[in-house]
């Protein structure tokens, strides 16, 4: 019991002597300040963003809400033409980490017969989805703060080495991990610092938007993972080296291959394995295909011939003119659905390879814990590639709702003669409902992307914790 | 003669001790003893393993056969008992430059799992070894050898370990600061501290050593005593000295 209180007194002991060197090291303390500095930057930054993108949407959908509603009496195929602007929502979270947005954008134009051509958009290609370098509290976390960890941290047991105080200090009886453990709590507590006005963002979102706590808390556990990690790593590369030059170059070996190399070129080579059809590519493939099914405008199309021979068979009467409903209108909601199912294919299969080229970035994250940690931080964000599907695929379905129940109005009351002069009231298209695309359940968040980032996170931290106790060990023989 | 004794009851044993660097023999069937209240000064030319054998009393080699044990602690086995009762001062005393003297013996203090609750026992420790009131609050930076030498003695006299390992401790010091050493080892000794020092400094040796020990090829070849039958004198332990660790022929100028 004793024995314990001394080792962790001594512990502590290490980590004051360690924070005391870095405030009397001008440059460390430099570098401790502006990377503070930048990460409040990146969190009051991100706030106003945030902010500013909500607030633009906030207006912009409340004037297209106005604009639809304004509309005047007219036909309702019109109405389908005029269109609809729909806006993202943005999560509470995506301050912290911007994710796909500043590719994909927040905002689509709903139109008959057209799906959105942000469906087939390149922004979805994985390549493009790791490359980011904007200015985000993620960014400084994910990139910076690790660096800064290693640049701290190199000498801390290595500089110790070369000047003999290595030896001196373990002469006086600590053992070797309570002094790997006292830096380690030091420039894991440096980190954290560094961390803590995202944290602190984080932290005031939990408390303002209770819905929020859960996500931030799952961020704040991975994010602590990897700074520990990263830390670990920076320790533990220190009590290796023999001398501190070699311990920062080895460090800085390890910080670019796995921060910066593998998240690039992953991407590139799921890119390259996996191909996406370029959005000119999926317009010719989308023209093609509507071409073989036909042309709803020429009578003698065998397929809408076929189509008209059923409809009038279904009312039991011989002419398009003497059926209940406006076959123009049937017309339209039966051309919509064709293009619908076509968009529908062809969105599926793109998002399926993005999905497929995901999975294989995604299986690249035990070697480097940067992937992982990009994933988990996009996705309970909602800024992820997920999240951005997802909001495409609410999108369209409330497009084609939207544009089925105006064609159902053009069958159901304008009448076939004169079609095209005649109007209906603007209270039809007010009835309709707004966008409100359902939440995702975060328990789906979690599964798909958090824990599994999280338990790469985690092994990583285990496997070097266990690498720092080993090395704590040989310290005690190999001080010198 | 080296004997053979008892590690049991002596502030320091080394039996039998055979060290190796990846195959090569540095340290051939060590024997010896200190007791509290002795001084043992350990001579030997340069590659002798006169650091090797102090990285055994610290724990920094594995014996390849034989033991050592500090106040009865067996190196090898608890290396973190035996260390505890050791307090020991390298050639380049490598203390915290940032620090100032008190800062240092107060740092080491709590690695050694020891915290001064109040200031007055660090104090005491330096007002022991001589160290100036003016120099107590100033970082090490600008300490010469002997200073620094000071500090990490106070920092021994503070834990009040019974044993201290002193790795050369004349080299780069003046006379008077060797002066003030040696008296300050004396000073020790009469506290029933065990000291072991290795040293090229002959004349230093002779001045307070009890016995002295020469290491010749990683083997104690001879060993006198301050008092007794063995009883040795400085022209004596030169020729020893000179013909151990030089080669015959080799430069060696003699002590005035």
């Amino acid at each position: 019991m004793m024995a314990r209180m001394a080792s962790r007194q001594a512990m502590w002991a290490v980590a004051r002597e360690e924070w005391r060197s870095l405030l009397r090291s001008r440059a460390a303390l430099s570098a401790v300040v502006v990377t503070l500095l930048l990460t409040l930057t990146a969190t009051l930054v991100g706030f106003e963003h945030r902010h500013a993108i909500e607030s633009e949407r906030s207006r912009f959908q409340s004037l297209a809400d106005r604009q639809w509603h304004d509309q005047p009496d007219r036909h309702p195929h019109r109405v389908s033409h005029y269109g609809h602007y729909v806006f993202r929502p943005l999560s509470p979270l995506a301050f912290f980490d911007f994710g796909v947005d500043p590719f994909t954008g927040h905002t689509l134009y709903l139109e008959g017969h057209r799906q959105n051509s942000a469906n087939f958009g390149d922004a979805g290609q994985s390549s493009v989805l790791l490359r980011f370098g904007l200015l985000t509290p993620a960014f400084v976390l994910q990139t910076l703060v690790p660096l800064l960890i290693g640049f701290l941290a190199f000498g801390s047991i290595a500089r110790e080495r070369e000047r003999g105080q290595l030896r001196f200090s373990i002469a006086q009886g600590i053992s070797g991990r309570t002094l790997l453990a006292g830096k380690l709590l030091a420039h894991a507590l440096v980190a954290g610092l560094l961390a803590l006005p995202a944290f602190a963002g984080m932290a005031y979102l939990s408390l303002t938007a209770a819905a929020t706590a859960p996500a931030a808390l799952f961020m704040l556990a991975g994010y602590a993972l990897y700074l520990l990690m990263w830390s670990c790593a920076a320790v533990g590369i220190s009590a290796c080296a023999s001398r501190a030059r070699d311990a920062l170059i080895l460090f800085t070996g390890l910080w670019i291959v796995m921060v910066i190399l593998i998240p690039r070129l992953v991407p590139d080579l799921a890119s390259h394995r996996i191909t996406l059809p370029t959005r000119i590519e999926t317009d010719v493939a989308i023209r093609k295909d509507l071409a073989a099914i036909g042309d709803s405008h020429d009578p003698e199309d065998p397929y809408f011939r076929n189509f008209r021979e059923q409809t009038l068979a279904r009312y039991g009467v011989k002419k398009v003119e003497d059926l209940p409903v406006n076959y123009g209108g049937l017309l339209m909601a039966e051309g919509e659905r064709l293009t619908s199912e076509l968009f529908a294919r062809y969105m599926q299969d793109n998002f399926r390879r993005q999905q497929e080229q995901s999975r294989w970035v995604h299986a690249f994250s035990p070697l480097s814990p940067a992937i992982a940690v990009r994933r988990m931080s996009a996705a309970l964000a909602g800024s992820d590639r997920d999240s951005h599907a997802r909001f495409l695929q609410d999108a369209e379905q409330y497009r084609y709702a939207l544009i089925q129940a105006l064609n159902r109005m053009h069958a159901e009351q304008v009448r076939y003669h004169n079609d095209k002069e005649q109007r209906i009231g603007q209270h039809n298209w007010q009835a309709l409902p707004r966008f409100s695309p359902p939440a995702h359940p975060f328990a789906a968040i979690l599964q798909a992307h958090v824990l599994p980032s999280l338990a790469v996170l985690a092994g990583w931290l285990a496997a070097l914790l266990l690498a720092v106790m080993l090395l704590g060990k040989r310290l005690e023989r190999k001080a010198t | 003669m080296p004997t053979t004794l008892a590690p049991e009851g002596a502030a320091l044993a080394a039996r039998a001790l055979e060290v190796s660097y990846q195959a090569v023999p540095v340290l051939r069937g060590v024997d010896l003893r200190v007791e509290r209240g002795e001084i043992y000064a350990l001579l030997g030319g340069n590659g002798a393993g006169k650091s090797t054998m102090i990285n055994a009393f610290l724990g920094f080699v594995n014996p390849s056969s034989g033991s050592v044990h500090v106040c009865g602690h067996d190196v090898a086995k608890a290396p973190l008992p035996a260390r505890a009762q050791l307090a020991y001062v390298p050639e380049n005393v490598a203390l915290y430059e940032h620090l100032s003297a008190r800062e240092n013996i107060d740092y080491f203090m709590r690695l050694a799992g020891m915290p001064m609750t109040d200031t007055a026992g660090i104090e005491r420790a330096l007002d022991a070894v001589g160290l100036d009131d003016n120099s107590r609050g100033r970082r090490l930076g600008g300490f010469s050898k002997g200073m620094r030498q000071k500090v990490a003695i106070a920092l021994a006299l503070a834990r009040r370990t019974p044993v201290l390992l002193l790795d050369e401790p004349n080299t780069g010091l003046d006379p008077q600061a060797t002066s003030e050493l040696n008296g300050l080892l004396k000073q020790l000794r009469g506290q029933d501290i065990a000291i072991f020092m290795v040293t090229h400094d002959l004349l230093s040796a002779a001045e307070v050593a009890d016995r002295i020990g020469f290491l010749s090829r990683g083997r104690i070849v001879e060993e006198f005593s301050a008092a007794g039958p063995e009883r040795f004198d400085v022209r004596n332990l030169y020729r020893n000295y000179a013909g151990h660790a030089f080669p015959q022929g080799a430069a060696w100028s003699h002590p005035a």
